[in-house]
């Protein structure tokens, strides 16, 4: 129970990161591979806001999620719009968000030097909650909360807003969209934007339940994201949601049951054994891309 | 109207090129406001490069194109579509993955005040779109697709409509059909550019013709000229 209790926590900062990740893929059709750079940036600036500009947390990351945004707007000024007419646009796209998730990375070194940072250590209160015999700190509650909170309503903008319906068809048929009068390159920045701002905010989440921040800490979850954006079928968000939790389960399970050093086998394991039985992955479907 | 109103559209020496291709080599016409004009032509004779220059969403290499009055050349689609020119694509273009519904309210996109309003109006105009409103788009049969794809430019409001081949690929009656709205559109007092490969039946809906010959106008005239006129007849419509 308690191992549920750790590996939802763990499992829903992936799901935050991938779900953003599978956005872009599922509307644009592009890999924005400097996502882990923005999840990185999202844990730097959350310290800052709490450590130098003494903002309190509950404060600190709703303001980490605005400056994603900005992010994913910079990524997709940088990075995609100037190559989206030519005919490699997709792979194009992917070298150049590379070099731009490189480029912020060189930021926050340049401002931060190559150290850890932290957050000061009563930047969140440190309550604990029993709760049929399992320990929950009010940190495990509140990145979960914030995390599923964020992805629901990530998913209800998608399915019925007037953004989201735009998004859709933008995914669907660009050219139609064009023709009904939508603005896709407008559209294309919000969906950069959305998608780097739960990036940003699962890297302040992240930070938080480690409490540090490394320039590093985005490649690790890079792959975890790829991987499980790929098991829940690519551009699904369901299925990045699912996936991740499922991810944290598993890596926890694998600690506990079998020893630390067989976590990343067990999981990726898992995760290719899942593909070989369902290689459009959990949610994804053949024909038409789910969104 | 009066005679010193400007024309619906005004195009002047239109030159549409990909790379080395030019599909359209300095084409001018005029279409009158609350006018039909057809643009006839065979495979590949410039009709939809024309259309797609007009509704912004090809840009044209030269030439220009006034709408009502005011030069929109190279005027991105979604600033031509709130202003009132909208275009009803080649191949229909619905939304396959998304409802009856949802492909409206995308019509429906620069309309925020009186979508909800404009969408009823056209569920009383087509009774076959509501009864199906709940329905993936792609589930409907090619006649339903194209009512849609119509009904879904006209909740945009539009002053003048740029239709694309609307019978292509349609049964006989439902061809029928489609004309026969096109006919009201028109009466409703929207202008309406019309291209066909269908000559002749376009040409009788229609008030004024060209007919486009490798991205030029060979003929044009008053459309019962035109229908009248033994080249046309030779070249375009054969013997009924
Ligand atoms: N996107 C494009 N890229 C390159 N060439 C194109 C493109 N679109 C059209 N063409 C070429 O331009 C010419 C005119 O095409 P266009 O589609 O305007 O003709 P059309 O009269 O609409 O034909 P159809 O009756 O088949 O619809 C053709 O030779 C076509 O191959
Ligand atoms: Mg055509």
């Amino acid at each position: 129970m308690q191992q549920i209790v750790n590996g939802v926590f763990t499992g829903s900062i992936y799901a935050l990161f991938a779900i953003g990740f599978t956005l872009v893929f599922g509307i644009l059709h592009r890999l924005n591979l400097a996502h882990s750079a923005v999840f990185a940036a999202g844990a730097f600036i959350g310290i800052e806001l709490a450590e130098n500009a003494g903002m309190p947390i509950w404060l600190a990351i709703p303001s980490v999620l605005v400056a994603g945004g900005v992010l994913g707007l910079v990524i997709e000024r940088l990075a995609f719009r100037p190559l989206g007419g030519r005919h490699d646009a997709h792979f194009a796209g992917l070298i150049s968000s590379i070099a731009v998730g490189a480029m912020f990375l060189a930021l926050l070194q340049a401002r931060y030097g190559p150290d850890t940072r932290r957050f000061a250590p009563d930047t969140f209160p440190q309550h604990r909650y029993d709760v049929l015999g399992v320990s929950v700190s009010l940190l495990q509650l509140t990145v979960v909360a914030v995390s599923l909170v964020l992805m629901v309503g990530l998913s209800v903008l998608v399915a019925r807003s007037r953004l989201g319906r735009a998004m859709r068809a933008v995914a669907e048929n660009p050219h139609a969209a064009r023709v009904l009068g939508i603005n896709v390159d407008r559209v294309t920045a919000a969906t950069f934007a959305l998608s780097s701002a739960l990036g940003a905010v699962a890297g302040v989440l992240f930070a938080l339940s480690v409490n540090s921040a490394q320039l590093s800490m985005g490649f690790n979850i890079e792959l975890k994201g790829l991987a499980v954006i790929i098991v829940g079928g690519m551009g699904s968000l369901k299925g990045a949601m699912v996936g991740g939790l499922a991810l944290g389960l598993i890596e926890v399970f694998a600690v506990t049951q079998i020893g630390s050093s067989w976590r990343d086998v067990i999981a990726f394991g898992l995760l290719i054994a899942i593909l070989l039985v369902r290689p459009q992955g959990l949610f994804g479907s053949r024909k038409v891309r789910e969104v | 109207m009066t005679t010193d109103a400007s024309p619906a559209l005004q195009v002047d020496d239109l030159v549409v090129a990909y790379g080395r291709v030019q599909a359209v080599r300095g084409v001018s016409f005029t279409v009158p406001s609350g006018g039909l004009v057809a643009l006839v032509g065979a495979n590949g004779a410039g009709k939809s490069s024309i259309l797609n220059a007009l509704a912004g969403l090809v840009r044209p290499r030269s030439g220009s194109v006034r709408f009502g009055g005011r030069d929109v050349t190279r005027r991105p689609a979604h600033e031509l579509v709130a202003a009132g020119l909208v275009q009803v694509p080649e191949g229909r273009e619905v939304l396959a993955t998304m409802t009856v519904d949802e492909n409206l309210r995308l019509g429906a996109w620069h309309r925020r005040s009186d979508a909800d309003e404009r969408i009823d109006e056209m569920y009383g105009r087509f009774p076959v779109l509501a009864e199906r409103r709940a329905l993936q788009a792609g589930a409907l049969s090619g006649g339903e697709q194209q009512m849609l794809a119509i009904a879904r430019a006209l909740v945009a409001g539009p002053s003048v409509l740029l239709m694309d081949e609307p019978s292509m690929g349609l049964a006989p009656k439902i061809v029928d059909e489609v004309f026969a709205v096109i006919a009201e559109i028109q009466a409703a007092g929207t202008t309406v550019v019309l291209v066909e490969q269908n000559a002749r039946r376009a040409l009788r809906a229609a008030t004024y013709g060209y007919v486009l010959e490798s991205g030029t106008v060979a003929h044009e005239g008053p459309a019962d000229d035109l229908l009248a006129d033994r080249r046309v007849i030779q070249a375009y419509l054969g013997i009924e």
